[in-house]
Formats: C-alpha cells, sequence, structure tokens
C-alpha cells in the first residue's frame, strides 16, 4: 500500500535525495578488491591454499580410520584366536583326564 | 551475480551514492561514513555469487550500510565521542552538529538528533522511497515499530525544524 505524503514529508525526500560521493571513491574501491580476490583465495599457511589442506586433511581422516579399522580387526583375531587355543586347550585336557582314568582302571 | 572487475564496477558506480548517504546520514561524519561504505562494497564482493539479481544487490546494500553504520556508531559511542550520543540531546542542536553545517543540509543535520535505528529507518522512508511494509522486511522489524518511527521521528524533525527556524529568524 501507497502511503501518502504532507509537504514536509516531502520535503524531506527532496533534502534526502542521495549524495555525491567524494571524488576517487569508486577507485579506491576498486583498488582494495584484489586483495580481496587474494584474501578470498586465502593461502592458510606453509605454502598451501585452503583446497589443499581441506584434501590433506581428508587423506590423514581416511588413514587414521583406516588405522583404526585395521586394529579393531587385529583384536577381533585376537580373541578368536585366543578362544580356539582355550577350547583345544580344554579338548586336551578332557582327554588326559579320560586317558588317565582308563590307565587307573587297567592297573586295578 | 559474476565478480568480474567491469560488474563489480558497474555495480559500485550504481549504488555508491546510496550507500555512502546512508553512511554519512547515520555517522553524520563524511571520513568515517567513507570507510563504512568501501567496506559495504568490499562485503558485497565477497557476497555477488550469492546475489542473484540487481534487485538482491540493492536490498542487501541498503541493510548492510545502515548495520554497519549503526554499528560503527555505537563504536564510536563506545568510546565515548559527543557526536555518536548526539541523539540523546532532546531538543536542541549541539554545537558538535552546528559545525557539520558546511557539510551538510538542514535535514541532515536534524536527522543526527534521533536515536540510530530511527534515523535509519527514516532513510529507508525519504531517501530509499521504500513502504513501510518494505522498511519492515528488508530491517527484520515489526511493521508497528517501523510505524512508530517514523510517525515520530517526523513530528519530532517538524518540531525541531521549526524550532530552529524561530531562532535563526530571531538571529
Amino acid at each position: 500500500m501507497v502511503e501518502k505524503m504532507d509537504d514536509f514529508e516531502r520535503e524531506l525526500k527532496e533534502q534526502l535525495q542521495a549524495r555525491e560521493v567524494p571524488a576517487g571513491f569508486t577507485e579506491r574501491v576498486m583498488a582494495r578488491v584484489p586483495e580481496q580476490r587474494v584474501s578470498s583465495w586465502k593461502w592458510v599457511g606453509f605454502g598451501m591454499p585452503a583446497w589443499r589442506w581441506a584434501v590433506a586433511a581428508l587423506l590423514v581422516a581416511g588413514m587414521v580410520a583406516g588405522g583404526v579399522e585395521h586394529d579393531r580387526q587385529q583384536r577381533i583375531a585376537g580373541a578368536r584366536a585366543r578362544e580356539q587355543v582355550l577350547l583345544a586347550l580344554r579338548i586336551t585336557g578332557s582327554s588326559l583326564r579320560d586317558v588317565q582314568q582308563k590307565v587307573s582302571r587297567g592297573d586295578r | 551475480m559474476d565478480q568480474s572487475p567491469e560488474t563489480f564496477r558497474g555495480i559500485v558506480e550504481r549504488h555508491q551514492g546510496r550507500v555512502f548517504s546512508i553512511a554519512f546520514r547515520i555517522l553524520g561524519e563524511s571520513g568515517v561514513a567513507e570507510e563504512v561504505a568501501q567496506d559495504v562494497f568490499l562485503l558485497l564482493y565477497r557476497h555477488l555469487p550469492r546475489l542473484a539479481s540487481e534487485e538482491h544487490v540493492t536490498a542487501w546494500v541498503r541493510r548492510v550500510a545502515c548495520h554497519r553504520a549503526t554499528d560503527a556508531l555505537r563504536r564510536r559511542a563506545a568510546r565515548g565521542d559527543a557526536a555518536a550520543e548526539e541523539y540523546q540531546d532532546g531538543m536542541a542542536l549541539r554545537p558538535v552538529v552546528r559545525d557539520m553545517a558546511p557539510l551538510m543540509n538542514r535535514v541532515e543535520q536534524l536527522l543526527l538528533t534521533l536515536p540510530p535505528q530511527q534515523r535509519a529507518v527514516m532513510l529507508m522512508r525519504y531517501q530509499e522511497d521504500l513502504e513501510p511494509e518494505d522498511i519492515a522486511v528488508e530491517m527484520k522489524m515489526p511493521l508497528a515499530t517501523v510505524r512508530s518511527y517514523l510517525q515520530r521521528g517526523v513530528k519530532m524533525l517538524r518540531a525541531k525544524a521549526e524550532r530552529t527556524l524561530k531562532e535563526y529568524s530571531r538571529g
């Protein structure tokens, strides 16, 4: 909805037309743009731009995740092997007991 | 919009009057207003790829110029700059504003006696020719607040204008 202005408001509007900018303003802004362009491709440090750091971070994260997974698999395999050894020992123990009982009965 | 130097220069040339005027009329000082205006354009440069059209650019520069200028004013007030607190002076123009007379027209001087937020709303209405509904949207303010700022602002400016006119005619 367009609101009507009275005389005073029209005077305000008249007095508040856009001002002239100081001479050379555009050039001063444009002179600062290259700085912005460089800073938008900001070199984060050690001579590498930001996107390379991102790739490197992804690779490191992948390697760490791979290492953790490998470690977990190793632990699982170790636990399985231990269980197998214990099972074998239990079987051997019970077999030895059976043999010992048979030998004892034979002696009598 | 693309960030080519030609496109950006065109945008700066089209909007510099608007941005500088907003900053100048909120801050009341040409040097600081230019710094703020330059910062607005450098920020705009980074945002250009996210702005789809000239209308978006216009709305963006208006909003950011208002925010940046009122922020700068707040920083000056925090440092105890007298000019930044001019709006607290209820009725009379302080000497500091009178000293700016060669640089400013009478309405700009009177505008500086309003609180910063109200200054910004008055500029959106009378410099940028926006309707109250559009001001509310652009400045993310309730419409009732915008209307109240405008009504009270016009009333205060009218009263101050009449008073200074009388003082002037009395000599």
